[in-house]
């Protein structure tokens, strides 16, 4: 390694905390803008649906949205440009910084916890708001380190209640009830709740 | 002096017990819906407008008006707690209001919000009371150019919360215009971006954005934490807000009051271009400005005291004119018209008693939100005493609930979930998701300001500049930019002559 190249390096690690970047990370300052300038170069042409076209009155419908994807297109390229000169040069700061966690940050607890909220919404319409809520929560609590069953069924089924009576009861929102078996579920729930 | 005698006299209705509780009650109503995502105070209004068909007229108008004043304000408070706006407008609320937060000062947070926004409330009511007719033929001025001016300098102004990094900044407010496209265009009536799924034909709804950028990322980085958001005191301080914090803000409440009851008085503006451009004005102003994202208090204030004092100022339009300048305004006037009132300038003189009434009411709902927003804070504060997994478990569930309840679809939820997961990765890697959403709320009301004012001139793009009031503030806005990027301009000019020495 030359001279040059380990003051680069040394330089990136300092700007990053004291822990170099490396493999994919070290290229997401180039790949977020690569990926924001494809896609204002393709998004123009999937802008109308099947053999639709933009009506030719004055500006027309695609004038606005094909603006705004052409000026994307230029700044993630003046970014991309930037991000390049910021690599080529020892103590250039990329454009985008990692916020600093004032402690550890648990990277498979995040990712577990993110599956799970998605897992959520999916569960939401075959399950219903009801099962699919309380098994949630619960869910939630357990991985959150609330282990103790004392508070976590009284909290789980107490809280789903409660909001049952919230939205559906007050605010007359018609949250999904389920497909079938659950969908009757829901319904004798909701009678026994005082809801329906 | 008639219009004081004509106050008092409103005063005097106000304070009668039925239209007091009235008050309360919507204020209370208000602070609530707009305190939990996705169930704003406009849909509180909405579901209140046939509760008011059994209302006195005047009794309608009180209740809405209560819900209107507190519902603006209540969006600040999960803004402040959970880091997830109830209202666009509280946007600002969560740039300084959430790290004040994490610092363990959530109840100084909310009791200068409060304030702030009570101040704000306050000065546009009396300015209601008082100025309403000069007021009302300026606000009469303003068409589509004028519209699509002021909303630009809404969108530029988010260039100022950049820090040092405007090219990503515009990266991001362009692209959350462009995701404001999606759906059916104002003018021409064609679907952009549906690919074939009849749901994105209705757009994308930018409280699904928000809420998905904003709470998903929160929980996730709660649990990855195992942060502690309970109130603490700090160097001896108290927990709460002190007198001499209130007199350190009283400058940025100000200013913020003022830009408020400009920017609400123009129709179609609103609270949320009113609290940002006070933000970033605020920005620029203060002796603090560099740390502002960090828990500044001015930054907090200022957006704050902006966006209620756009809620007397936008009744204007319509009590004097009738032109409702927000949803929240069309609500009232249909709450009117049901009950046979139509607002304009002769309800001034057929019943100047109901409108020096509701006068009364706006001024007497800010004053009253100072307790009110106090109790409901102080209740939600509590909720912050709940163990991390319990109040994180409830923020997805409220998240989600949020984003269904927009059009009671579940495709608006898996909307919601892909932002949300979006926005996590956005925050790990350090892309601000502010200017986006920003970018998504103001995209669509500029894209079809602009192009109606462009149908309306023949396609004259000179439409802008020839109009004295969009010229101005075009100009305003060019003058904005250039304030904003002065500091990073000059530390550029600095680096090269420092390369160019030998």
């Amino acid at each position: 390694m030359t001279s040059a190249q380990k003051k680069r390096v040394t330089a990136r690690r300092e700007l990053s905390g004291g822990v170099a970047p490396s493999g994919l990370a070290a290229l997401v300052p180039l790949l977020v803008p690569g990926g924001l300038l494809v896609l204002g170069l393709v998004l123009p042409s999937f802008m109308f649906q099947g053999d639709q076209t933009a009506s030719r009155i004055g500006l027309g419908p695609a004038f606005w949205p094909g603006t705004m994807l052409a000026a994307l297109s230029v700044l993630s390229a003046v970014w991309i440009g930037y991000e390049i000169w910021a690599l080529r040069r020892a103590g250039r700061r990329s454009l985008m910084t990692a916020p600093r966690e004032d402690g550890p940050y648990d990277m498979g607890k995040a990712l577990i916890g993110l599956c799970g909220i998605i897992g959520y919404g999916w569960l939401l319409p075959i399950l219903g708001f009801a099962i699919a809520t309380s098994l949630f929560i619960a869910l939630w609590c357990w991985f959150g380190g609330l282990r103790k069953p004392l508070v976590v069924l009284p909290v789980t089924l107490i809280g789903t209640i409660a909001l049952l009576w919230l939205f559906m009861g007050l605010a007359l929102m018609p949250l999904p009830r389920g497909s079938g078996v659950f969908d009757g579920f829901s319904i004798w729930l909701l009678r026994i709740t005082g809801i329906y | 002096m008639a219009a004081l005698e004509l106050l008092g006299g409103g005063f005097l209705a106000a304070f009668e017990f039925w239209a007091f509780m009235t008050i309360l009650t919507g204020l209370l109503v208000g602070v609530v819906a707009g305190a939990l995502p996705g169930i704003s105070f406009v849909n509180a209004m909405a579901m209140a407008l046939p509760f008011t068909y059994v209302m006195q007229p005047t009794q309608s108008m009180l209740f809405l008006g209560g819900i209107y004043v507190g519902g603006v304000f209540g969006g600040s408070i999960s803004a402040i707690m959970i880091n997830v706006p109830g209202t666009p407008a509280s946007l600002p609320a969560t740039w300084d209001g959430y790290p004040m937060t994490k610092r363990g000062e959530v109840k100084r947070a909310l009791a200068i919000a409060v304030t702030a926004s009570a101040t704000g409330g306050l000065v546009s009511a009396l300015m209601l009371a008082f100025l309403s007719a000069p007021f009302a033929s300026f606000a009469l001025k303003f068409s589509q150019p004028e519209f699509f001016a002021a909303t630009l300098l809404g969108l530029v102004s988010v260039i100022a919360i950049a820090k040092d990094q405007p090219i990503i900044t515009l990266v991001s407010l362009v692209l959350g215009i462009a995701i404001g496209t999606v759906g059916v265009d104002p003018l021409y009536g064609q679907a952009r971006f549906s690919f074939g799924v009849p749901e994105m034909e209705s757009g994308i709804r930018f409280v699904v954005v928000m809420i998905g950028l904003f709470a998903i990322g929160e929980v996730v980085d709660l649990l990855a934490t195992n942060r502690d958001l309970r109130p603490k005191k700090t160097d001896g301080k108290p927990v709460g807000a002190t007198f001499r914090d209130f007199l350190n803000v009283k400058g940025a409440i100000l200013r913020g009051t003022g830009i408020g009851c400009l920017i609400g008085m123009i129709p179609g503006a609103g609270a949320t271009p009113g609290a940002v451009i006070a933000y970033g004005i605020e920005k620029q102003v203060s002796k603090r400005g560099d740390e502002f994202g960090t828990g500044v208090e001015e930054g907090l204030a200022a957006p704050e005291a902006a966006k209620n004092a756009t809620t007397g100022a936008a009744m204007i339009p319509l009590l004097t004119l009738g032109i409702p300048g927000s949803a929240a305004t069309a609500i009232m006037l249909a709450a009117m018209m049901l009950h046979g009132v139509n607002p304009g300038p002769l309800l001034f003189i057929m019943d100047p008693t109901m409108v020096y009434t509701i006068f009364a009411a706006m001024i007497l709902a800010n004053v009253m939100m100072i307790g009110a927003g106090i109790g409901v804070a102080q209740m939600f504060s509590t909720l912050m005493r709940t163990p991390p997994a319990i109040l994180a478990a409830f923020i997805i569930v409220l998240s989600v609930v949020g984003a269904y309840g927009v059009r009671n679809n579940i495709f608006d939820v898996y909307v919601c979930l892909a932002f949300g997961v979006v926005g996590w990765g956005m925050k790990r890697v350090g892309f601000p998701s502010a200017p986006l959403v920003l970018g998504v709320i103001l995209g669509p009301l500029a894209e079809r300001y602009f192009l109606t004012s462009m149908a309306n001139s023949k396609q004259d793009w000179t439409v802008f500049f020839t109009r004295p009031i969009s010229a101005t503030i075009l100009a305003l806005s060019l003058m904005f930019v250039l304030w904003s990027l002065a500091p990073g301009i000059k530390s550029l000019f600095a680096r090269a002559r420092r390369a160019s020495r030998p």
